[in-house]
């Protein structure tokens, strides 16, 4: 791993809930575990967060939703992404998202859901195999 | 000096607890696992008199209503008037929450606590670009006068009181105005109005770490002008609940949550001193929003604790006289952080612990989560069922039968005690600082906020802190079991009826409001004041927003 660029991460929560908790202590928990992590606060909208990973070089984006917004938020990031014909960076998610509707995030190109409980290492480890796998 | 045990007799006590030690053997080392509070306090295997020998039963306890309101703030508590039971409510457009509220009461709860939509509490308009993915999310939507007219309708004011979980100031300076403005239409006087906002600048500028948030100076200054207005105009309103639930939510421990709500209210009492008010004249309302989190004991003994600091502190600092001033009141939210979305029915158990050391530790009034609490917001069955759970506690258990039952519990008595040093040394250390407000622009408060949201998080992750479903007695192919709520439509309700009002209302009286609001700013007067009568003209929450953000700025707190 020497001389190897870390892995850059953008930790964002789009919309105006404030609960901020998870996505704060990912962010830690990323950093602990060796990738850089850029979070970028609250109220980012899809735009922002997308300019925010193509400007600060990213190889993932971890949106974390408690609000229930999933359904409109996912479908804006994943459509801002082709738009800019961007298919090199993983999205991936966490928060109160059900269940029931991780099949059509999945259908529409985002990674792994990471519901409340998650253990933090499982998501590093997560972003690690399958950044590698990408590279 | 009234000590209930002389010298001697602690002495012996002492001695004959040393060779207990020494026989018994394990003297807390029975295993490996420390033993400590979800704070982090060591906890002795066993507590005697030697723990609470220093205690003064008049001086540190007292009786029920007198200081220092340890054993509760009324002298018959429970006996005479039993806790309210007030269950969080919001979502969707106000025509919809109306119905939940309508229901709640229908079913027993006896007072409103009403939670706005994530745009409301920003101060966005359900319009706002960015505040559509969020529309009626979390709580319901209030776009003008109008919305809080619905919002209410059929529910008698004068009768209920309503908690209005405004959260920020920005939301709270015109929310609450509606409000009462809505109250004066229907012609209720405002002195009748009984209820709470709550109206915290900590939730603003630290709780959610958003950009482009009002600074902490100028939301503290909407938070104190609330704090003012209801001193003057409406007498039996409490302005202001600070959010220790908020704050322990997003991380901290039992000791900070207390510190943190009690250093935010002597900055109000400063301010309000300054502004030339009495002490006595608006202390009765201060009003606090704690956490019932799962170290049981721990709980209980943070709520006597409170109690007791904020007497000291109102007595001493403040020279208070009024016994009102001096009484810390509080609601009881119980946590939701500590429940699972995994085999949710267990949050069933878990809340009712929670509610049980509410009411063991005096609550004013308590909400219980809905076991659905870590995946969405409350169905109408997880909502009744958290109704019941309360009644059952209230009316089942017998625990309202005497007051402050674990007064004098050797284990209770030390632990209050403990956290009582700990909060001391908080506040001291804030003192330092130079208070709550230049804790916050410097970001002292968020660091240790998210050091011990960290903390707890790795305490789960390595074991230290077993969660069942989550870290222990994993259900790997769990089907849910019970059903989520969505979210009714709520951004073209709202965006239709907002069109009608922007067409219907008069522009000249909407370009008056909004000019008064401005001068207002410009003349540092109280904007409560005027927003009460500008939300008249049916003026839009976003567009006080506006004006508010172009006078004080915007701030950027620090991310962790």
């Amino acid at each position: 791993m020497v001389g190897e660029r870390k892995k850059r991460i953008l930790i964002a929560k789009p919309g105006l809930d404030g609960h901020d908790r998870g996505a704060k202590v990912v962010a830690r928990a990323l950093r602990n575990a060796g990738m850089e992590v850029i979070y970028a606060g609250l109220h980012q909208t899809p735009l922002q967060i997308v300019n925010t990973a193509v400007d600060e070089d990213v190889e993932a984006i971890g949106l974390s939703i408690l609000s229930g917004a999933h359904k409109t938020i996912f479908p804006k990031v994943m459509a801002l992404l082709k738009q800019k014909g961007i298919s090199d960076i993983l999205v991936f998610g966490g928060g109160t998202i059900p269940k029931k509707d991780w099949g059509k995030l999945k259908s529409m190109g985002v990674g792994e859901i990471f519901p409340p409980g998650s253990d933090t290492r499982k998501i590093a480890a997560y972003l690690y195999k399958v950044l590698e796998e990408k590279n | 000096m009234s000590k209930l045990f002389n010298e001697d007799v602690i002495e012996e006590i002492t001695r004959n607890g040393d060779q207990w030690q020494q026989n018994a053997g394990h003297a807390g080392k029975a295993n490996d696992r420390e033993f400590r509070t979800l704070s982090g306090i060591p906890v002795e295997p066993v507590y005697t008199p030697e723990h609470t020998a220093d205690m003064d039963y008049l001086r540190d306890l007292g009786f029920p209503g007198e200081p220092p309101f340890v054993r509760g703030v009324h002298p018959t508590m429970y006996r005479e008037r039993t806790w309210t039971m007030r269950q969080l409510a919001g979502y969707g457009p106000p025509e919809e929450t109306n119905k939940r509220y309508k229901l709640l009461l229908s079913e027993g709860a006896t007072g409103i606590n009403g939670i706005f939509d994530y745009p409301t509490l920003r101060g966005y308009d359900s319009t706002d670009p960015l505040a559509r993915a969020d529309c009626g999310r979390g709580g319901v939507a209030i776009d003008t006068l109008e919305d809080m007219r619905i919002l209410f309708d059929g529910i008698p004011l004068e009768e209920v009181s309503s908690s209005l979980v405004t959260c920020q100031p920005i939301c709270n300076i015109t929310v609450q105005s509606m409000y009462f403005a809505n109250a004066r239409n229907r012609g209720v006087p405002l002195d009748k109005l009984t209820g709470t906002s709550q109206n915290d600048f900590l939730m603003e500028t630290c709780m959610a770490t958003a950009p482009g948030v009002l600074p902490p100076k100028a939301s503290f200054k909407l938070s104190c002008d609330a704090i003012e207005y209801c001193t003057k105009h409406v007498p039996r309103w409490n302005p202001i609940s600070f959010a220790g639930y908020n704050y322990r939510e997003s991380g901290c421990t039992a000791d900070q949550e207390v510190a943190f709500v009690i250093a935010n209210a002597i900055a109000c009492s400063e301010e309000m001193v300054r502004r030339g008010l009495d002490v006595d004249s608006f202390a009765p309302r201060l009003s606090f929003f704690m956490n019932g989190q799962s170290d049981f004991f721990e709980e209980i003994a943070k709520y006597r604790a409170a109690r007791r600091v904020w007497y000291r502190v109102m007595k001493e600092r403040f020279k208070a006289k009024d016994p009102r001033s001096l009484a810390f009141r509080f609601h009881v939210q119980t946590a939701g952080v500590a429940l699972t979305a995994q085999q949710p029915l267990n949050n069933i158990a878990r809340s009712a612990y929670h509610a049980l050391s509410a009411a063991l530790g005096g609550a004013q009034s308590v909400h219980i989560d809905g076991y659905d609490e870590a995946l969405c917001i409350p169905t109408e069955l997880s909502s009744i069922t958290a109704l019941r759970c309360n009644q059952i506690l209230q009316l089942e258990t017998r625990v309202t039968n005497t007051v402050d039952p674990l007064g004098g519990s050797y284990f209770v008595e030390a632990l209050t005690g403990k956290l009582e040093e700990k909060i001391l040394m908080l506040l001291e250390e804030m003192d330092g600082l130079g208070g709550i407000v230049k804790a916050t622009e410097t970001g002292w408060i968020h660091g240790k906020i998210a050091d011990a949201a960290y903390e707890y998080q790795n305490d789960i992750e390595t074991g230290k802190m077993p969660v069942v479903g989550v870290n222990c007695y994993r259900m790997d192919n769990e089907v849910l079991p019970i059903e989520l709520f969505e979210v009714p439509e709520t951004a073209k309700v709202q965006e239709k009826r907002l069109k009608r009002i922007k067409k219907e209302r008069s522009d000249s009286e909407v370009q008056r409001a909004l000019d008064a609001i401005s001068r207002c700013c410009d003349e540092d007067g109280n904007l409560m004041e005027v927003i009460v009568e500008s939300v008249q003209s049916l003026v839009t929450e976003g567009e006080i927003t506006e004006i508010l953000k172009d006078k004080y700025g915007v701030w950027n707190p620090p991310l962790f």
